[in-house]
């Protein structure tokens, strides 16, 4: 297990996307430096103490769960939609979003209450989504898909989507309205519930720090 | 599982059950079999929802043994009545997600403690639990947690929400916390209460912030001093976002780690609500291990080979006198097996003459 090595962290942080330059920057203002090469998965920085560990945002709530990585840096919606049993010791502030629901501009439907009962919905988030429209109590299909969910609609595959949006931007380019929000996310500091317990004085020095440094 | 890991397994069993009679735990076999209605009843819905059902020749609706705890308490009902200490070494199976766990079959090792004095079986409880860790050498801490005092703090606070809370406080997540109460004085203790970890003064902190847990503080204090007395308290941490996945428990909790694991390998609590629930007014305590955890943490050890095994080989024509050799040496307790000889280069040969094959010197028992 990577994570054994008494008072030793491993963080984990993800590979590529909108959250990992943030992400870095505020752990080297703690003084924690990623002194990594690009695709290693693991690396050192310059805290003797702490490993960071590479690898998809959409994963780190696994890698935390299961204690190979103590810490991690994802979003509130990912960790959310993996439902696993981590701590989420803070809120970043960072990678702020919404997790929304969209449907092609003329379809005419003005609220989530108004998608018909037996529609397809293609998400990423296929967890969150079902439990949303089941809170609506309207039954829906939900359609898991890895990536550009914004063009489900346009092409006949969902009536709607739940995805997430920061600016509007990638909406509104797909001719996509939002018509209702499913959550706000944003990234937190995750935690394995055991390295919480056996290394709680250096988890918690770094919680503290982080939670100074979010803006 | 191969004959290595069932060994392994064996022996971690019999170090638990050894340690488990020494306390004076008698052990029970459940059925795996049970009506779904009655586990639901003690477990809960949350837990229910991931048992295995199948149905009964007339439609009534079954479950496969998921825990024990619940399959304890009914025993104690109706066939156990006086007896104040069970234990339990058994398979359990569950649905899980394959993401959490790969497997749907795991090994639990448990101990309940019926009709016993608050403090007493408590501090027994938690003992015990890490006494048997120590017998296989696995160094482990527990973190204790109350349902006594989550109860008390949402009723001074006028919380109702408890799964929304309890969700908040198990992942120690302010905003999940946030969504429950507004209540700025509800949100400081809570708060207090999920990102602290201590000894028992942590409990006095809490109480001095909502003015409310005078009893529970005086629990703690005799709690811990008990658990000194058993040599263990340096071991014991109180962390009040320590939830237990079952409904049953309705006063203390606890979960049971170690280093390098990142799943907890036990945990129990008290549950004397379900044993009510059951008809029957008693106090109850226990907990569970998880053996497949502890094999886990375990990693390399060497759980050495069954060296004393001796191999006997017959020539043709010669099977009786064999079978009269391995026959005399089980007698006299030796380990051995029986089989045509096809060549093999070590064990003992039963021919005209019976010989050490590696040697070639004359064999007698």
């Amino acid at each position: 297990m990577g994570s054994d090595r008494q008072g030793r962290i491993i963080f984990a942080l993800p590979n590529k996307g909108r959250m990992r330059d943030p992400a870095l920057r505020l752990l080297e203002s703690a003084g924690i430096r990623w002194l990594g090469e690009e695709r290693a998965y693991l690396s050192k920085t310059t805290d003797p103490d702490i490993d960071i560990l590479s690898v998809r945002a959409a994963d780190i709530p696994v890698y935390v769960y299961y204690g190979i990585a103590d810490l991690g840096i994802t979003g509130r919606d990912i960790v959310a939609e993996t439902g696993l049993e981590v701590y989420e010791l803070a809120d970043l502030r960072f990678g702020s979003c919404d997790l929304v629901v969209a449907v092609s501009g003329e379809s005419g439907i003005k609220s989530p209450l108004e998608i018909p009962h037996g529609s397809k919905v293609a998400t990423e988030f296929p967890h969150i989504t079902k439990a949303y429209f089941d809170e609506l109590g309207i039954q829906v299909e939900t359609i898991t898909l890895k990536g550009a969910v914004e063009i489900a609609p346009r092409l006949g595959l969902a009536t709607a989507i739940v995805d997430i949006s920061s600016t509007g931007a990638t909406l509104e380019k797909n001719r996509l309205a939002a018509i209702g929000k499913v959550m706000s996310s944003s990234a937190r500091l995750i935690c394995n519930k055991i390295s919480y317990k056996t290394k709680y004085d250096k988890v918690e020095a770094i919680t503290r720090k982080l939670k100074e440094l979010s803006p | 599982m191969g004959p290595e890991e069932a060994r392994a397994y064996l022996l971690v069993e019999g170090r638990f059950r050894e340690i488990l009679r020494k306390w004076g735990y008698k052990e029970v076999r459940t059925s795996t079999l049970d009506y779904f209605d009655i586990i639901r009843g003690g477990a809960g819905e949350g837990f229910t929802d991931s048992i295995f059902k199948v149905q009964d020749y007339d439609g009534r609706l079954l479950s496969l043994r998921g825990e024990v705890t619940t399959q304890i308490a009914r025993m104690l009902a109706s066939k156990a009545k006086d007896e104040g200490r069970l234990c339990y070494i058994t398979n359990c199976i569950r649905y899980l997600e394959s993401r959490n766990l790969s497997l749907r079959e795991y090994w639990q090792a448990g101990a309940e403690l019926i009709g016993g004095e608050r403090i007493s079986a408590d501090a027994e409880a938690v003992a015990l639990a890490l006494e048997m860790l120590d017998s296989v050498g696995i160094r482990a801490s527990v973190d204790l947690g109350s349902m006594g005092v989550i109860r008390k703090l949402m009723e001074r606070y006028g919380i109702r929400d408890y799964k929304g809370l309890a969700g908040a406080i198990a992942s120690k997540s302010i905003d999940g916390l946030r969504k429950v109460t507004s209540d700025s004085e509800a949100l400081e203790a809570f708060t207090l209460l999920m990102t602290k970890r201590g000894g028992a003064e942590l409990i006095e902190r809490i109480s001095d912030e909502a003015g409310c847990l005078k009893e529970e503080c005086e629990y703690f204090r005799s709690l811990y001093r008990a658990l000194e007395a058993y040599g263990c308290s340096s071991r014991v941490f109180v962390d009040l976002s320590t939830i237990r996945e079952m409904d049953y428990y309705n006063d203390l909790v606890f979960e049971i780690f170690t280093p390098g694991m990142g799943l907890p390998i036990g945990g129990g609590g008290r549950y004397d609500a379900m044993m009510k629930g059951f008809g029957i007014d008693t106090t109850a305590t226990g907990f569970a291990l998880s053996i497949d955890l502890c094999i886990k943490a375990l990693g390399g050890a060497d759980w050495g080979k069954n060296n004393d095994m001796l191999r006997v080989y017959y020539q043709d024509g010669h099977l009786e006198k064999a079978i009269a050799l391995v026959r005399s040496m089980r007698g006299k307790g030796k380990c051995c097996t029986l089989d045509a000889y096809r060549g093999e280069r070590s064990g003992i040969l039963v021919g005209e003459r019976t010989f050490i094959l590696e040697s070639g010197e004359e064999y007698g028992i």
